[in-house]
């Protein structure tokens, strides 16, 4: 079973606006890292850093019944993100070959990123996690569409 | 001394309905306070309330989660109330969870962390939810004493007023240490009384503030925490004056029986046996009152308003349309677990709302039914509260209570509260000529003349009627069981008489 669209489509705007900040940063890190991580930093203050690696464990093991070539990703202790980087090398080698471009490994963070967004969704509503996600992207946009309340978000 | 010079202690309002009056107006700002009160009892909510009626972007709130229940699991439970605003997440309010650093150090660390935030975010109110679970490890550098002392010192000096929210028994207040660094104190319990549970809260201690001493009830509903007031929210009220003003039964024969009606502010009771029309008259009171331009209240337990409404209907009077013109509210208070503040609460919203003049409780049985076990107990002092000061502020208020009609006795009341009542009007059920009939007597009207007469009436499709003139051919009328005794040979002197009973 794949994520709602609606956490599809916000997970896939914050990849979005995170990889075209990466272009200015000249970031190593993927854009699916940068915002696991700037997600990790939010989540810990507010939930402490066990209660976010619940949260994370949880996605993570959604994630892989999606896109089970995500084996190898593990959580650490701290919440942070192990062994995702190299599945997303190997993903884009393999894509740089076929001539495809990035599409399956922006793929595996939408779907990574949209199973922790959809656990926030649930936990918190649609107001609060947008509020969240506000005060971690204050530039980014988050508009209503999918919006479960039809409210702007 | 001249008051000049003297520092101004701002209060806050507390975000809880109810509770401004019980603190003395409002939190005294900067205050350091702790929330103690066994799972359960409505801290976290209260904290909350606060919170979000005092933060503000320019002046945040910082929310320091510890051990214990889950953020994320809290946010999501707290914002069902209608309180919470999600958008004054995070700029107004900030949660930060704290429980790494007490899991992984000691006191010290914790202080040092909330140190480094409110110097950050240089806070407004300052919550940590819950204080007592940091005490983990015996042989931690700081015991927590030492650590409130010092977090009181320092939020203090940074302007944060500030709650410590934590899981005490009753008994663990007493002569605890830890307490006394404390400005304010509130205590929350809520215990089980039969099949019935009661919240009361209670303020320990509050410093600089004239708090209303006691246990109040409180309730927690969609709109979080509403506390109850002792006082019923009118310490503060202008008392209402006596005057002569007379307010109308709307029976012309009973308002002559009390020298030209009920006097305003007073507290009248009607006590009769099942039948004998103590509601009729009791609505027909609050009839007249419409009629007259004074808005009315009826509190029912027994009925629904809806059934009330029809009843009434059923003698000719209208309730509907004063109804919808704001002229009359029939209150159906929630049986079975109620408090006789929250009652009272009820009652003088909508006095409040209506500007109401008249009162009706139908019934003191109902009403004591309606309460919770634990309140029945104190029910006799619960009323006088009430009636105290609802005719404090000029309502006149109109009971009904049921008595056991007895052939040997006539009581007026199975509640002993006689004495609560300015103004006693009996009913009873009299055996005449083969017929159970009816009699009414005013037997007390305090401040006031009031006729002595034995009155017959009947219950027609128009309500209470007064008949002919007071029975004179019988004796011992009261017993229920009267003699008949020809006193015809009497007539010109009864005639004479008014019978007009003087002040009592």
């Amino acid at each position: 079973m794949t994520a709602p669209p609606q956490t599809r489509y916000l997970a896939h705007r914050l990849l979005t606006y995170e990889a075209a900040a990466d272009k200015a940063s000249e970031s190593v890190e993927s854009a699916t890292l940068r915002v696991y991580e700037k997600l990790r930093q939010s989540l810990c203050a507010l939930a402490g850093v066990a209660g976010f690696q619940s949260l994370a464990f949880r996605a993570l093991m959604q994630a892989k019944s999606e896109a089970p070539d995500l084996w190898a990703v593990e959580i650490a202790a701290d919440g942070s993100l192990q062994g995702l980087g190299e599945i997303e090398h190997q993903l884009e080698e393999f894509e740089l070959q076929l001539g495809s471009g990035k599409q399956q490994a922006c793929e595996r963070g939408v779907i990574l990123i949209s199973r922790l967004l959809g656990l926030l969704l649930v936990f918190l509503g649609e107001a609060l996690t947008i509020s969240l996600l506000r005060n971690v992207w204050p530039g980014a946009s988050f508009d209503d569409r999918n919006s479960e309340s039809g409210r702007k978000a | 001394m001249s008051t000049q010079g003297k520092v101004t202690i701002h209060q806050l309002p507390t975000g809880v309905p109810g509770l401004d009056e019980i603190v003395g107006g409002g939190l005294p700002e900067f205050s350091f306070n702790i929330i103690a009160g066994a799972p359960g009892s409505g801290k976290t909510t209260l904290a909350h309330q606060f919170v979000f009626a005092n933060a503000t972007p320019e002046r945040p709130a910082l929310y320091f989660t510890v051990l214990g229940e889950s953020a994320i699991k809290m946010l999501r439970y707290q914002q069902q109330y209608t309180f919470f605003d999600p958008a004054k997440l995070p700029d107004s309010i900030r949660f930060i969870n704290l429980s790494q650093v007490v899991l992984e150090q000691d006191l010290g660390a914790v202080l040092e962390e909330i140190t480094r935030e409110v110097e950050k975010a240089n806070p407004a109110v300052v919550v940590v939810d819950s204080f007592r679970t940091m005490v983990r490890k015996p042989q931690s550098d700081m015991d927590l004493q030492s650590f409130i002392q010092r977090l009181a010192l320092f939020l203090a000096s940074w302007q944060a007023t500030t709650f410590l929210i934590g899981e005490y028994a009753e008994d663990e207040l007493r002569d605890n240490p830890i307490f006394t660094v404390a400005d304010g104190l509130f205590w929350l319990c809520q215990t089980a009384e039969r099949n019935s549970v009661v919240r009361k809260l209670q303020i320990i201690k509050l410093r600089g503030q004239d708090s209303v001493p006691g246990l109040h009830t409180f309730r927690i509903t969609d709109a979080g925490v509403q506390a109850f007031s002792r006082t019923f929210g009118l310490s503060g009220q202008r008392k209402h004056l006596p005057n002569e003003k007379r307010l109308s039964f709307g029976v012309p024969e009973l308002d002559k029986m009390l020298d030209g009606g009920v006097r305003e502010g007073d507290s009248v009771l009607i006590a009769g046996s099942s039948g004998t029309g103590k509601s009729v008259l009791a609505t027909q009171f609050i009839s007249e009152g419409i009629r007259q331009g004074e808005p009315g209240i009826v509190a029912v337990f027994e009925e629904r308003p809806q059934a009330y409404a029809e009843r009434a209907a059923s003698l000719g009077l209208d309730l509907e349309t004063p109804q919808k013109e704001g002229k009359l509210e029939i209150l159906y208070l929630r049986p079975l677990d109620l408090s006789v503040d929250e009652t009272m609460h009820s009652i003088l919203d909508a006095v409040q709302k209506i500007g109401a003049k008249r009162l009706v409780i139908d019934s003191l049985a109902g009403f004591e039914m309606a309460l919770s076990p634990g309140f029945r107990a104190d029910f006799r002092e619960s009323l006088y509260r009430m009636i105290f000061a609802l005719t404090g502020i000029g309502v006149t208020i109109l009971s009904t209570v049921e008595v056991d009609e007895s052939f040997t006795e006539f009581p007026f009341s199975t509640y002993s509260i006689s004495f609560l009542t300015d103004d006693i009007i009996r009913l009873r059920y009299v055996s005449i000529d083969g017929q159970l009939r009816k009699i009414m007597v005013v037997i007390k009207m305090r401040g006031g003349n009031h006729a002595k007469d034995i009155r017959e009436y009947e219950i027609t499709s128009k309500g209470v009627v007064i008949l002919g003139k007071r029975l004179t051919n019988y004796q011992a009328l009261i017993s229920g069981i009267p003699v008949y005794s020809d006193r015809s040979v009497l007539k010109d002197e009864f005639s004479q008489d008014t019978g007009t009973e003087h002040k009592t």
